[in-house]
């Protein structure tokens, strides 16, 4: 009886979040839904103290073969390496649940990052998937820009290739370093949402 | 074995003789069968998949078409996708190999399945297995030596709870018909099966039409009767939201399906295609107009 009671609470609550996850779903030109995530170094980080800066963040999950597109190419890196050194704050998310595909543990991450040469700001560990689900993040690479104001002003794929192909990254067009490029010139992103490509987030079920 | 011994025994030399010469006859012709018309090629056995090259016709004839195919047979659990993926996955793609006066056209998809992985994620695609067939011209004047060496590279994506991406080259050999090729028994059952799956034109009578709300469209299906239930799915990317669920309302005429729009939506579409499955698993293509109030 109580563990049938106990279902029900959980499935009603879990019902509750999607509804509203799904309500409050971001969208481009909107203001960017706050949070506050704690990183693999343990610390708290809150999106409203970057305001001023443009803030990218990345749904990451380093077992996915899109993910591994970017990074064994060097190509993720190289984003995170040009944009942080002009003042962009970047993030990496990892919404995969324990138990599924691109979970780490903080230690996991941070020798990842090393071993990878990556240069994000922080990894922001999301194992509940509550910032996921904030943000509707669908595919692991999924990017999304935040501009100084807060205002969300890219969501979607990280270039115009959707493959696991190491050989396609060469002749794609980025669409984060387009949008990043315009804005920082003080001009309008001229492809704000496009469809992202990659694996499912890998979401607690 | 068995006839050589119960011949010693018997000491009738002749009685085995025949069946031995049967079975001789028997696999010469399986041999020649094998060699000669290998229109039915060997699978490969790839990631959780086997996959194999198949042929309608068990030869060419020059200005006869002939319908290919690419038969995938999934492990239990694991998806490859439909031309539009959805949210996440990407659709196989062939890169052909044909002798000259040989052109090889679209791939026709049957009708996909919906897969949910998660509350924000929905693809289209097809467990257990598929055959994704694909019609080759023959011209005229194609090659008349003997016989037709096709190769296939082929490249997809093969998911269950994690994806992998895979390749394979396949190969077949068509040997030369004089006249009109015959049917290949063995993989006729296969494209039969998969010319089912495919969707149809609508029926005349059939009317279709979708109203754009603020943020759904609804697809209004006239056929004459109620529709209880039925699917629709969008044959371009970033039209409606994939993981929205569809809700369908049976009218006297057909029904009334409420897609949610895309949120990635900059500019109001003026046309919808897509397919429609019904309960019947049957498979028709829409395209109507989107009409606003």
């Amino acid at each position: 009886m109580r563990e049938q009671h106990h279902s029900r609470l959980v499935f009603v609550l879990a019902l509750l979040l999607a509804l509203t996850a799904s309500a409050v779903a971001v969208r481009v030109g909107e203001p960017a839904p706050d949070f506050t995530s704690v990183d693999s170094n343990g610390k708290s980080q809150h999106l409203a103290d970057y305001k001023g800066k443009y803030v990218v963040l990345e749904w990451h999950n380093q077992g996915c073969p899109y993910t591994k597109k970017h990074y064994e190419s060097g190509n993720m890196q190289r984003l995170q390496k040009e944009w942080t050194a002009k003042g962009v704050v970047w993030f990496t998310v990892i919404s995969s649940a324990p138990g599924t595909q691109g979970f780490v543990t903080p230690t996991q991450e941070n020798d990842y990052v090393k071993r990878m040469g990556a240069a994000p700001t922080a990894v922001l560990m999301d194992p509940s998937g509550t910032l996921g689900h904030l943000y509707a993040a669908k595919t692991t690479p999924q990017m999304f820009i935040i501009d100084p104001s807060g205002t969300l002003i890219y969501d979607g794929a990280i270039d115009d290739h959707p493959t696991s192909d190491q050989a396609d990254i060469a002749t794609s067009k980025n669409y984060v370093s387009t949008a990043l490029t315009q804005a920082l010139a003080g001009k309008a992103v001229t492809e704000p949402a496009t469809r992202p490509y990659g694996c499912s987030v890998k979401y607690a079920n | 074995m068995g006839t050589n011994a119960s011949r010693s025994k018997n000491g009738a030399c002749c009685r085995g003789t025949p069946r031995l010469w049967i079975f001789a006859l028997h696999s010469a012709v399986v041999l020649v069968l094998l060699t000669a018309g290998t229109a039915v090629a060997q699978p490969v056995q790839a990631k959780h998949a086997q996959v194999e090259l198949l042929s309608r016709q068990s030869a060419f004839t020059p200005g006869r078409n002939l319908l290919l195919g690419v038969h995938f047979v999934l492990e239990n659990g694991w998806h490859i996708y439909w031309i539009n993926p959805g949210d996440s996955g990407q659709p196989p793609v062939f890169k052909w190999q044909l002798p000259p006066g040989f052109t090889a056209g679209e791939i026709q998809w049957p009708r996909p399945q919906r897969l949910q992985s998660s509350s924000q994620v929905v693809d289209y695609g097809y467990h257990d297995e598929v055959l994704l067939a694909v019609p080759v011209r023959v011209s005229p004047t194609a090659s008349t030596s003997a016989a037709a060496q096709i190769t296939l590279d082929t490249k997809w994506l093969i998911c269950r709870e994690v994806c992998l991406p895979d390749h394979a080259q396949l190969h077949l050999s068509l040997p030369l018909a004089a006249s009109a090729p015959s049917q290949n028994a063995a993989a006729a059952t296969l494209f039969a099966a998969a010319a089912q799956r495919m969707p149809k034109p609508l029926p005349a009578t059939w009317r279709t039409r979708f109203n754009a709300r603020k943020d759904d469209l609804i697809l209004v299906v006239e056929t004459g009767k109620p529709i209880t239930s039925g699917e629709f799915f969008p044959l371009d990317p970033d039209q409606i939201e994939n993981a929205s669920p569809q809700r369908l309302e049976p009218t006297p005429a057909g029904a009334r399906i409420t897609l949610k729009k895309s949120d990635l939506l900059t500019k109001e579409i003026t046309r919808l295609r897509g397919v429609l499955v019904l309960a019947s698993g049957n498979a028709y293509l829409v395209e109507a107009p989107v009409t606003r109030p």
